[in-house]
């Protein structure tokens, strides 16, 4: 059993070898295809013994499968290709792959917030970084610079992380884990809604109030019964705001200091006529 | 564990987690533009994340999803103050290499 993880560990090791950017020939196919059976071959091995069942719905696994390995495929190409914007683009497909995961665990928020913030917020700033530091001269080149084009220390970088996905792997796997209890589970939806405090959704108030005026119209108010079930977004909200509020607090700050450092940081000082000969990079 | 494929498992998305966080540390030591190592510690948010959400539906318990919100949040302060950085860098050198930094000691 992890014998087959450190077989496959050295494989994928070599195979993102063959895919690292390099002067000369680049056998970025051959690398791929290796990658490719490496990750089927150990999927195929270790869904005979993966632990910890989730209990998720069988229609689930295929998507699993398909979002998994378009993260992974897209991860590789994120660190393998040669020009910043082309690894951005990749990276957006790792976001929206990895989202797809979290809607197969039926974390609709977090997939949606993924999209949003890492997709439309954060790499807008990278792509904008990039084609503002792209050389003018450079526009109609052939090909991106040097340093794109040759990775440093390939062989070293590779042994060290695949070193590290073994012994995460040898642990995620070891079939002599204590199994956590699957009595001891989180909390129902009836004791958050039922909890100290509780704050219902006002979901609750309006089918209460349609159930109200239902009666009148003669729909039987079975059907109508507030129904006890959170929703992904109710749950995650209201553990966020009931057991986390100074996090949340911490959060606003932190988003403000990082606000006002990237401005003090990034601004170009512009010498005004008036102003005293400063030094002429001018930077704060 | 009894039907081979046909159960999925913690352990599928650990692995998943982990490839794309391995492959983040890969990137970041590995490539010298200074754009893309800020965008490999990014893929290792990923792979934290899709840890951390599926650590939270196998025990039904909220807070590993709360926690991918702060980790958003973080993630998105360190972009700010690092493509800041960058910026500042590469007016200073007119480069993205971080080899031209190399002799920075200390």
């Amino acid at each position: 059993m992890t014998y087959a993880l450190y077989i496959a560990s050295v494989v994928g090791a070599a195979a993102l070898l063959l895919m690292m950017p390099r002067p000369g020939y680049n056998p970025r196919f051959l690398g791929g295809l290796l990658g490719a059976a490496t990750l089927g071959g150990l999927w195929l091995y270790l869904s005979r013994e993966m632990p910890y069942e989730t209990g998720l719905a069988r229609s689930a696994m295929a998507c699993y499968y398909i979002f998994s390995a378009i993260a992974i495929g897209s991860a590789v190409r994120v660190i393998t290709h040669t020009r910043p914007v082309y690894s951005a683009l990749w990276f957006v497909m790792v976001v929206l792959a990895s989202s797809g995961l979290f809607l197969t665990l039926n974390a609709e928020f977090m997939a949606f917030a993924m999209v949003i913030i890492y997709g439309g917020a954060i790499l807008v700033t990278y792509v904008f970084v990039i084609m503002l530091a792209a050389q003018a001269g450079d526009a109609d080149a052939a090909d991106s610079p040097e340093y794109d084009r040759v990775a440093r220390e390939p062989l070293m970088a590779v042994a060290v992380g695949f070193l590290l996905l073994a012994a995460l792997l040898s642990v995620a796997f070891n079939p002599n884990a204590i199994v956590p209890n699957p009595a001891a589970r989180g909390l129902t939806d009836e004791q958050i809604i039922s909890g100290d405090g509780a704050i219902l959704p006002n979901r609750l108030d309006a089918a209460l109030a349609g159930k109200l005026a239902g009666s009148a119209n003669g729909i039987s108010t079975e059907e109508l019964a507030p129904t006890r079930q959170l929703h992904n977004v109710e749950r995650v909200g209201l553990d966020l705001f009931r057991n986390h509020p100074l996090g949340l607090e911490l959060a606003g700050v932190i988003l403000l200091v990082s606000l006002v450092g990237a401005v003090v940081i990034a601004r170009k000082r512009v010498d005004e006529p008036g102003d005293p000969p400063a030094s002429t990079t001018g930077n704060a | 564990m009894t039907d081979p494929l046909h159960s999925l498992t913690l352990a599928h998305y650990l692995f998943t987690g982990a490839v794309l966080f391995v492959l983040g540390v890969i990137g970041f030591i590995s490539r010298r533009n200074l754009i893309i190592m800020f965008l490999c510690t990014e893929m290792m948010f990923q792979g934290v994340a899709v840890t951390l959400v599926a650590f939270s539906r196998y025990h039904q318990n909220d807070t590993g999803q709360t926690f991918v919100i702060f980790l958003l949040t973080i993630a998105a302060a360190e972009a700010a103050l690092a493509l800041g950085l960058v910026v500042l860098l590469f007016r200073r050198r007119r480069t993205l290499d971080a080899q031209a930094w190399g002799e920075m000691k200390g």
